[in-house]
C-alpha cells in the first residue's frame, strides 16, 4: 500500500510536456518502454483448389479452399531509443491467436460450403523508426507520428507439433499523449500512444507466396526514462 | 489391373491390410499366419520384354514406351526402387518361369481389361520372385509420343501397371461418371493408380502424382523421406461405429496435392503417410467411384459407402517427421 502510494505521488508530480521529440524543448527522457493490446483485422491467406487432372490435360475441381486468417486482439511490447530530436528506433514484440479459416466450397458431391478452423499462436520480433514531424514552436502533449518496420513472424500451430515463420512488414501512425513529465527525475514521463497500421506479412502460415496485408490497432502506456 | 471400365478380373492377389498402412493401399500376402507385404527385397527389378508385334506397336517402340515408364517410377526422388531391362524374350507373360515379362497378350474375351499385373510368390518366405504384365491387344495401342485418337496411349497404362508391379494397389483419388452402355468414364483422377484409365487418346497419365510417389516411397523409401515428411492418422466413424473402406484424402492447400487412403480394419482406423509438413484438409468420400472389388475383397470385408462426403471440422497439421495425432471423423449417413 505504502509502495503504491508513493508511486502514485510520483506520478502526479510530473509535468505536462511535449509528447514527442519535436519540440525545442525536447520530449522527456530517452528510453521508452510501453505495453498495450494490439488489434489485428482479418487477412486473407490464398484461395486454392483441390484439382484432378481430366482426360483431356485440363482440370477437374474437387473442391476450393479460401483461407484466411481471422481478426484477433493480442499483445504489444515496446522499447524505444530516441535517436534525434523527431525520431525513435524501437524493438517490438507482439502475441496473438488468430484463428485460420478454411472456407470449402465447390465440392464436387458436397452441397454445402463448410468451414474449417485451427488456431495458432502467432509472434512477432522487429524493429522499426518512429518519427514525429514538427508541427510548429509550440509544445503540446500531443505529437502525431508516423512509424515503419518489419521483422520475424513465427506461426505455432494448435498442437505445438509445427512452426511456420516469415517476415512482417508494417507501417502507419498514431498520435502519443504524454500525460504528465518529470525532466529531472528517473522516472521522466507517462503517457499513452494509439496508432493504426498496415501489416504485411509473408510466408508463415500463407498457402501462397504473395504478401497479404491486414489492418491493426494499437494501444498502450508507456513510461519513459 | 488397369480396366477400361469397372467389370474384369479380380486383382491376382489378396490385400493383405489389417492394420492402416501409411500411404496406399499396398498388396500382401499371408504366409504361416502373417501378413507379408508385397515387394522387391533388393529394391531392384529386372524384367524382360516379349518379342511379339502387334499392328501399329513395333518391338523396339514398345520397349522404349515401357522403358520411359519404368524411368518415371525409378525417378521418384524419396524412393529407391530401380528397374532394369534384361533383354527380349520369347517367354509370354502369365508364364510361372521366375523372369518378370512384359508383353502383349490377346484376350478379347477380357473386353474390359486394357492391361493385368500378376505375381509369382514364395509360398514360405513370402519373397516376390516375379511379376509379369500383359497388355491386352485386343485394344488399339499408342507409342506415339503425342498419343493418337482412338488408340490407348501404352506408356501411360504401363505406368500404372508399374505401380502394381512394384507393389502398389489402387488409389480412389479419381471421380467418374456411369456411362449408358454400362461401365464408367473417368472424369478426372490425381493418381496414376485409379484403377480405370481415362479415355483412348488421352496421355495425361504419363506422371506420377503426388498420392503415386506417397504409395511408392513409403513401399521404398529413400533418404530422410521418413524425417521430411508426415501422416495424419485417425478413425472414421458413422453412429459412433466403425467406417470400413471410407475414403480420406490429405489435401494440402500450399504444394495443392492429394494424397489418400482408406479406414481399413474394424476400428475404422486409416493412415495417410508421404504428407509435407503444414496444414492438411481432410475429405472423406464414400468408395463410389470405381467397383469396390477393385480395392478391397467384399466378401471378407464389406465396405459402408451409405455416408455423406464430409470434411474433418479442423486443419490438420502434419509435422515434420512425426503424426498429425489421431483425428476422429464421424460421418453421417445420405
Amino acid at each position: 500500500m505504502r509502495t503504491a502510494l508513493v508511486v502514485v505521488a510520483g506520478l502526479l508530480s510530473l509535468r505536462v510536456a511535449p509528447a514527442c521529440a519535436q519540440s525545442s524543448q525536447g520530449a522527456p527522457g530517452r528510453v521508452e518502454l510501453a505495453i498495450g493490446p494490439l488489434w489485428i483485422g482479418r487477412q486473407a491467406l490464398g484461395s486454392s483448389d483441390a484439382n484432378e487432372t481430366a482426360g483431356t490435360g485440363g482440370h477437374l475441381t474437387l473442391f476450393s479452399a479460401s483461407t484466411e486468417l481471422a481478426s484477433a486482439s493480442g499483445w504489444e511490447g515496446r522499447v524505444g531509443v530516441k535517436l534525434w530530436r523527431s525520431l525513435e528506433a524501437e524493438v517490438a514484440a507482439t502475441s496473438a491467436t488468430p484463428e485460420i479459416r478454411s472456407q470449402i466450397s465447390n465440392d464436387l458431391e458436397a452441397t454445402t460450403p463448410v468451414t474449417v478452423t485451427e488456431r495458432i499462436r502467432q509472434f512477432t520480433v522487429g524493429g522499426g523508426i518512429v518519427w514525429c514531424p514538427p508541427l510548429g514552436r509550440s509544445p503540446s502533449r500531443l505529437a502525431p507520428f508516423v512509424t515503419a518496420g518489419g521483422g520475424y513472424l513465427r506461426q505455432l500451430h494448435e498442437t505445438a507439433t509445427l512452426v511456420q515463420t516469415g517476415q512482417f512488414y508494417q507501417f502507419g501512425g498514431g498520435v502519443k499523449v504524454l500525460f504528465a513529465s518529470r525532466p529531472r527525475s528517473r522516472l521522466k514521463g507517462l503517457g499513452a500512444r494509439v496508432d493504426a497500421r498496415a501489416i504485411v506479412l509473408s510466408k508463415g502460415v500463407a498457402f501462397d507466396s504473395s504478401r497479404h496485408t491486414s489492418p491493426a490497432l494499437g494501444a498502450s502506456l508507456f513510461v519513459r526514462f | 489391373m488397369r480396366r477400361r471400365a469397372v467389370a474384369g478380373l479380380l486383382v491376382a492377389v489378396v490385400f493383405a491390410q489389417t492394420q492402416p498402412a501409411q500411404a496406399y493401399l499396398k498388396f500382401g500376402v499371408t504366409i504361416g499366419g502373417r501378413r507379408v507385404t508385397l515387394k522387391w527385397a533388393q529394391r531392384s527389378a529386372r524384367y524382360f520384354v516379349s518379342d511379339q508385334r502387334v499392328p501399329g506397336v513395333a518391338t523396339s517402340d514398345f520397349q522404349a514406351a515401357l522403358g520411359r515408364a519404368f524411368t518415371t517410377w525409378q525417378s521418384v526422388p524419396t524412393a529407391s526402387i530401380s528397374y532394369q531391362f534384361a533383354g527380349l524374350t520369347v517367354a509370354r507373360p502369365g508364364q510361372d518361369d521366375g523372369l518378370s515379362t512384359l508383353g502383349f497378350e490377346s484376350r478379347p474375351d477380357l473386353d474390359r481389361v486394357l492391361a493385368s499385373t500378376s505375381f509369382l510368390i514364395d509360398g514360405v518366405t513370402g519373397e516376390l520372385i516375379e511379376s509379369d504384365i500383359f497388355f491386352n491387344s485386343a485394344f488399339p495401342w499408342s507409342v506415339a509420343q503425342g498419343g493418337e485418337a482412338n488408340r490407348y496411349d501404352l506408356e501411360s497404362i504401363a505406368l500404372h501397371e508399374i505401380g502394381h508391379m512394384s507393389g502398389l494397389g489402387h488409389s480412389a483419388l479419381g471421380e467418374t461418371e456411369l456411362r449408358e452402355g454400362g461401365g464408367r468414364r473417368v472424369l478426372g483422377a490425381e493418381a496414376v493408380m485409379f484403377p480405370i484409365a481415362f479415355t483412348a487418346g488421352s496421355t495425361a497419365a504419363r506422371a506420377l502424382k503426388a498420392d503415386d510417389i506417397a504409395g511408392i516411397s513409403d513401399l521404398y523409401p529413400d533418404g530422410d523421406f521418413d524425417q521430411a515428411e508426415g501422416s495424419v492418422s485417425g478413425r472414421v466413424t458413422k453412429d459412433g461405429q466403425a467406417v470400413f473402406g471410407a475414403h480420406v484424402v490429405a489435401y494440402d492447400p500450399v504444394t495443392r496435392t492429394m494424397v489418400g487412403n482408406f479406414t481399413l480394419n474394424a476400428q475404422g482406423q486409416f493412415s495417410i503417410g508421404g504428407l509435407s509438413p503444414g496444414m492438411h484438409i481432410l475429405r472423406v468420400e464414400p468408395l463410389d467411384d470405381a467397383d469396390l472389388d477393385s480395392f478391397f475383397d467384399v466378401a471378407v470385408n464389406p465396405v459402408d459407402v451409405d455416408f455423406k462426403v464430409t470434411f474433418f471440422d479442423s486443419l490438420v497439421v502434419v509435422p515434420r517427421g512425426g503424426d498429425s495425432g489421431e483425428v476422429t471423423v464421424k460421418v453421417v449417413r445420405k
